[in-house]
């Protein structure tokens, strides 16, 4: 099955993609896990696709305050990886890795920045590592970028950059756990489409 | 005052006459344009992701600067409205993310505020007054009575346009 866009996608593509979201989000819970010295679980994600204003819907209103880390994906696979995680996920990282808790965003030195955007590219690149090992593939990943501001404007990235083959984002959520506490965060996985054709075929067909 | 709010979604446009206010939520690379005809009080906001829409005719034509303000003007024409009238203002076209190295993800935003500008000047339009470019969303909101636009942010002072 060839796919032009995202909502083309029938059920065998988005079992697929959950079961490589789970593998990948099981995989990047355990990088986490030991670094930050406590368990880690991510429940098994969800594949959803979406229009732009669903999408951000789907995470709380647009003018909520959430950070981001943003990697870019090139080689077999290319796209956007954007990891969101929201104040209660960064206060457990630097409870963890710094021994201290902030109460807004704006309270973060360069110590937090670079933890938080170094969490969130242990999770991108265990999920990608993970994922290029299943289907034998090549991908490189960008320097993590890293921005604090208002979901919708954080959004609009991987918006653009799909917004010229699609109007539908899809988006592989899951939950976090850590240490036993449910945090929010966001783990959204945005290949182009003929990067997920080529996912199709290394994964699906084969055992088809 | 602002007795109907109406909401402006991502790759959408509204128009209002007379009263109330239209808003658009947390602009980051995106483009807000208000256009408002003082004489009847017409206001409309359009909300682009991208410069152009090349090819692409078959798709929402409010997600391209080019087709949107293309649009945009036909409908408020529609509306009544006069073109020389048109107050332009404009606010997005941040750079949310500082991307490391090559690769056009970065620059959306200022591709966009050029585009926007580009169209404008081709129409004719004066833009008035812009609030663009940086690295932070914003919230833009255009008052249907008397044409003020406000623009709000994360941790800054709100801008009237």
């Amino acid at each position: 099955m060839r796919i032009t866009r995202y909502e083309d996608m029938d059920d065998t593509a988005k079992d697929m993609m959950r079961e490589v979201g789970s593998i990948g989000t099981g995989n990047a819970a355990t990088a986490l896990s030991s670094l930050l010295k406590v368990e880690v679980k991510m429940t098994v994600p969800n594949v959803e696709i979406l229009g732009y204003n669903e999408a951000v819907d789907s995470l709380g209103h647009p003018e909520d305050i959430v950070s981001g880390v943003l990697v870019q994906m090139t080689g077999d696979v290319s796209g956007v990886m954007l990891f969101l995680m929201k104040m209660d996920f960064i206060n457990e990282i630097l409870g963890c890795v710094l021994q201290e808790s902030i109460d807004g965003y704006e309270q973060m030195g360069e110590m937090e920045i670079s933890a938080a955007t170094e969490v969130g590219n242990i999770i991108i690149s265990s999920y990608m590592l993970s994922l290029s090992k299943l289907a034998d593939m090549e991908i490189s990943l960008s320097v993590p970028a890293f921005s604090v501001n208002m979901l919708g404007g954080i959004m609009t990235v991987p918006m653009a950059e799909f917004g010229y083959v699609s109007d539908k984002l899809m988006m592989i959520t899951g939950r976090c756990f850590i240490g036993g506490k449910r945090v929010e965060s966001n783990l959204l996985m945005l290949p182009d489409i003929q990067s997920l054709n080529y996912l199709m075929d290394r994964l699906v067909a084969p055992n088809e | 005052m602002n007795s109907k709010e109406i909401k402006v979604g991502i790759a959408d446009m509204k128009i209002a006459r007379r009263e109330g206010t239209l808003i658009t939520y947390a602009l980051g690379s995106c483009i807000g344009i208000t256009l408002y005809d003082p004489a009847i009080k017409l206001a409309g906001l359009l909300h682009i992701m991208l410069p152009e829409a090349g090819n692409m005719a078959d798709m929402n034509v409010y997600k391209f600067a080019d087709t949107g303000i293309q649009e945009m003007l036909r409908k408020m024409t529609a509306f009544g409205g006069i073109k020389r009238r048109y107050q332009c203002k404009i606010a997005g076209g941040a750079k949310m993310f500082e991307m490391g190295g090559a690769g056009g993800i970065g620059n959306i935003g200022e591709r966009n505020v050029r585009s926007v500008e580009a169209i404008m000047r081709t129409e004719q339009i004066h833009i008035m007054k812009k609030d663009v470019g940086l690295n932070y969303a914003r919230t833009m909101m255009i008052d249907v009575d008397t044409g003020i636009v406000r623009v709000r942010t994360a941790g800054r002072q709100e801008v009237v346009l």
